[in-house]
């Protein structure tokens, strides 16, 4: 008895403990919950729904506003100081001060800045200004400095009637009246009607917002679900005094003022240390956003060589992909589609560098815009307050023109009202757009042009997926050539990285020693065999 | 025969281990990109809790290995290291003996105390601190950082891969016992089944230990040694004692039975303590006794071997004893027996007999009772 007692005691006991060890099974809170951590955010069902003011009962917008500017002047008759809150936010500015990573500190904005979609604003002013909070935002001698010439309503508008066109303006025959009285914070829509359509339609530049985010599934975003808690756009872009949090790295180089999900989340909200632990080199998003463009194709490649392409009439030709979207338009040329695209992953510290219409060509393709960081970029190396982390980004690959000689990148001018005014749309004439372009910045073109490879990168952001469909260890951690960091290669990733010298050593001897053990092992009962026969 | 080498907390010990290195190896693996079993996330989880429950192991293996003295058993020789690879290379085909004998200190062959030190002192540490490495320093914010985890990857991986190697080796090595399962079985039950040479030193250098640590206890737990030396020096000198008489007047004063028998077996003196073992009524009872009356017929034949050879001038440590006692009831206890010298002739046998902690005792019956099995 005593015997079977000390046998299971040395054989079973260390099975046993062995097994609760590794399971936990001793911790009867193992289970985590569901809910991930929450700070500094207030749910729907304790936020208050109470209107304080009801616009449609003051006086001064009773009125039938002749010019939006009116309205504009009415709006600071009661709210006497917003203009100058306004009037230096970026909506308005097109421009602020950024230092470039690893350069000057700039005046950088949409007023000067090129991408690879429509490529600059300048010349085309007009066109683009559509989604200037303002009115009359026609060429570069517009007026920063005059307050009634704020668009208040593009953002407080709570009818949904208000829309912009040429120059900013409103479209004509709108009821600015029934709009101005219905006046409040801004909605999804408010942002969306230029953030969800930047590039010139809905999804396209960015991918991870679409309008369909006004009305949509968990599946597709999160936080901006209508059966969730359906946040709008400044819940997590939080504002007072008409400065608005967060940015993106298209036009902004400096890791500030950034929009987190830590701020609600913190950094440690799995309820799970390993995962926790992964936030210190991986962004939130890049697991939680394994796809975006999930509710409508965005724009993945924009080849603007191939554009001019006239049918008999000479209008533009326009060919579509079997999905349906527009990949072949005379006016722009090809376009490549996707939806339910898996990012791209880079390494990133919040400081991004941008590719000025002044700068040399050095390498090809051409970065837009350059995001730093490098696995090295981390404690005592880190070159800013935030280490580099792994974020998930959208590169927008394009093909657009390029001066041969000075090996610049040049700014067609796209956009006018008539034909012959050297506008690409109107006379497709790549030189004269071009001359008219550079010249309208009073910049150098030697008049002979080609077309460049250039990437733009697009950090993502939204359309954060339900817990469930977040990344899995094995989406990083494996060695196929579909891992999600395959091609992130300055680091050991375990269960990605081998040492093959190692490993072959390590295998050759298993087998080695496998091999000698067998040998060993045959000859030691040959021989026995053989010296119990003698 | 069977001989009791593996303690009950070694062989616990040896079995966690053998479990946690297991789980540790297949997960590693996992991690390391081999194969899919657990997934990957429990698959680090598991190496994880396994990698703590470990060195949690270790911690009261270190502790036992130092409050055993059991840490003598690696202490590194090159004694034997040939003799026993010409065993594993040549001998062992050939049916040859084993070249070393496992002894109360030195259960280990010389090779096995190499490659046990070797995991001990260097591939162990080595994976707790690379695996350390692994879990702590691998972000940044922490005290210490590293510049990428490849390097603590390449020496985790080297040391698993090693320590795979070693258990293959080892667990084949087993077969290389008394008889094939013999080693395994060992470990199961602490008694290993050795071939009659082999068992006889060991139990001889068993019983020798387990004699130096009764007398160690003996003099040292009153802490009366040096008084006891003293006292008998000053005796010595004031009475003129013949140093002969030494023996029994150290005997007299402790616990252990004295006695004293004359050439033709019959017992002539015993002490106190000595009747009190045999449960005399009376030490003179046992005065003309012989000395056959308290043993069995087959103890009676060796203890007679042992009391000629004392006779002819040789002092034995005889190994454990069965007595039979006068109310029939059976104790244990070692005797050291020398001769008694009376005028310069050996004129009859004193010794001592120190009674065996019966859980000892317990054990070797145990063992008797199994061997008839």
């Amino acid at each position: 008895m005593k015997k079977v007692i000390q046998v299971i005691l040395v054989l079973l006991l260390p099975q046993i403990i062995v097994f609760v060890v590794v399971t936990n099974s001793f911790n009867t809170k193992h289970a985590a919950p569901s809910e991930p951590i929450m700070v500094n955010y207030i749910t729907k069902k304790h936020q208050s729904t109470m209107k304080t003011v009801d616009h449609s009962k003051f006086e001064i917008l009773q009125q039938e506003f002749k010019r939006p500017q009116d309205l504009t002047l009415a709006c600071l008759s009661c709210h006497t100081e917003r203009h100058k809150e306004v009037m230096v936010n970026n909506h308005w500015t097109w421009d602020r001060k950024e230092k470039l990573h690893g350069r000057d500190t700039i005046s950088i904005g949409k007023k000067n800045i090129l991408n690879n979609f429509c490529v600059g604003v300048g010349s085309n002013e007009k066109m683009c200004t559509k989604c200037h909070a303002g009115y009359g935002y026609n060429d570069k001698s517009f007026d920063f400095t005059k307050a009634e010439n704020i668009d208040c309503i593009v953002c407080h508008d709570q009818t949904g009637l208000y829309e912009k066109v040429k120059g900013g303006m409103p479209k004509p025959g709108i009821d600015l009246n029934k709009i101005a009285q219905s006046v409040g914070k801004p909605e999804k829509d408010n942002c969306g009607s230029c953030h969800y359509l930047g590039g010139g339609g809905n999804n396209v530049k960015h991918g991870d917002l679409d309008s369909k985010m006004n009305d949509c599934t968990r599946e597709i975003d999160v936080h901006m679900a209508k059966e969730g808690e359906d946040m709008s756009c400044t819940a997590c872009h939080t504002t007072q005094n008409h400065k608005i949090t967060g940015k993106l790295y298209a036009l902004s180089s400096e890791d500030k003022n950034r929009v987190t999900c830590e701020q609600c989340h913190t950094d440690r909200p799995h309820h799970d240390k390993i995962i926790d632990n992964h936030s210190y080199r991986v962004a939130c998003q890049t697991c939680h956003i394994p796809v975006y463009a999930k509710a409508t194709p965005t724009k993945m490649i924009w080849d603007w060589s191939t554009a001019g392409r006239l049918d008999e009439d000479s209008m533009p030709i326009t060919e579509k992909d079997a999905e349906g979207n527009v990949s072949y338009n005379g006016m722009k040329g090809t376009f490549v589609w996707d939806d339910h695209v898996i990012p791209e992953y880079y390494w990133f510290n919040g400081l991004a560098d941008h590719f000025l219409i002044t700068d040399t060509i050095k390498n090809i393709p051409v970065q837009m815009n350059s995001l730093a960081g490098s696995y090295k970029d981390k404690g005592i190396w880190a070159e800013s307050k935030s280490v580099s982390k792994i974020w998930p980004v959208k590169v927008h690959r394009g093909k657009q023109p390029y001066d041969l000689v000075h090996k610049t990148l040049l700014l067609p001018k796209l956009w006018s009202e008539k034909k012959g005014d050297s506008a690409y749309w109107m006379d497709y004439n790549w030189a004269n757009s071009l001359t008219a372009g550079m010249k309208y910045l009073h910049l150098p073109y030697s008049g002979k042009y080609g077309f460049v490879e250039t990437e733009m990168y697009w950090p993502l952001n939204h359309q954060v997926s339900p817990a469930d469909k977040a990344l899995q260890c094995v989406d990083c951690h494996t060695a196929k050539p579909e891992g999600r960091l395959s091609k992130l290669n300055d680091f050991y990733l375990p269960g990605r990285n081998h040492f093959a010298m190692i490993d072959n050593i390590g295998l050759g001897l298993l087998i080695i020693t496998l091999l000698g053990v067998a040998i060993h092992g045959g000859i030691r009962v040959v021989a026995k065999k053989k010296l119990n026969h003698d | 025969m069977k001989v009791y080498i593996y303690k009950i907390f070694e062989r616990f010990w040896h079995w966690t281990q053998a479990t946690s290195i297991f789980l540790l190896a297949i997960t590693g693996f996992e991690i390391h990109g081999f194969y899919s079993l657990f997934g990957y996330k429990q698959a680090v989880i598991y190496h994880d809790r396994a990698a703590y429950g470990f060195i949690t192991l270790i911690v009261f293996a270190i502790f036992w290995h130092f409050t055993t003295g059991e840490w003598r058993q690696y202490i590194p020789t090159m004694k034997f290291v040939k003799e026993q690879i010409d065993y594993y290379i040549l001998g062992i085909f050939k049916g040859a003996e084993h070249p070393t004998n496992k002894l109360v200190y030195n259960k280990f062959n010389p090779l096995q105390r190499l490659i046990y030190l070797g995991l001990k002192i260097m591939v162990i540490p080595i994976m707790v601190f690379s695996g350390f490495a692994y879990m702590f320093f691998n972000y940044p914010n922490q005290t210490i950082e590293l510049s990428g985890l490849g390097p603590v990857a390449a020496v985790h991986t080297m040391g698993a891969f090693f320590l795979v190697v070693f258990v293959i080796a080892h667990i084949y090595l087993t077969t290389t016992g008394h008889k094939p399962l013999t080693s395994i079985k060992a470990m199961v039950t602490g008694w290993e089944d050795m071939d009659e040479k082999e068992a006889r030193a060991m139990v001889i250098s068993e019983m020798k230990h387990g004699l130096q640590k009764t007398k160690a206890h003996l003099l040292t737990a009153k802490d009366q040694s040096k008084f006891l030396d003293e006292a008998l020096a000053e005796t010595e000198n004031i009475l003129g004692v013949k140093k002969e008489n030494k023996f029994h007047d150290v005997i007299a004063n402790s616990g252990a039975g004295y006695f004293k028998i004359d050439r033709s077996g019959h017992y002539v003196e015993v002490n106190k303590a000595w009747s009190n073992l045999y449960k005399f009524k009376k030490q003179e009872d046992a005065f003309g006794k012989h000395y056959s009356l308290s043993r069995s017929k087959e103890a009676f034949i060796e203890l007679e071997r042992s009391f000629n050879s004392v006779l002819k001038g040789e002092t034995i440590e005889h190994g454990l004893v069965m007595r039979k006692c006068q109310d029939g009831s059976v104790g244990y206890h070692t005797i050291t027996m020398t001769p008694w010298i009376a005028d310069d002739q050996i004129v009859g046998v004193e010794g001592f007999i120190l009674d065996i902690d019966p859980e000892y005792a317990a054990k070797m019956e145990w063992n008797v009772n199994d061997q008839k099995k």
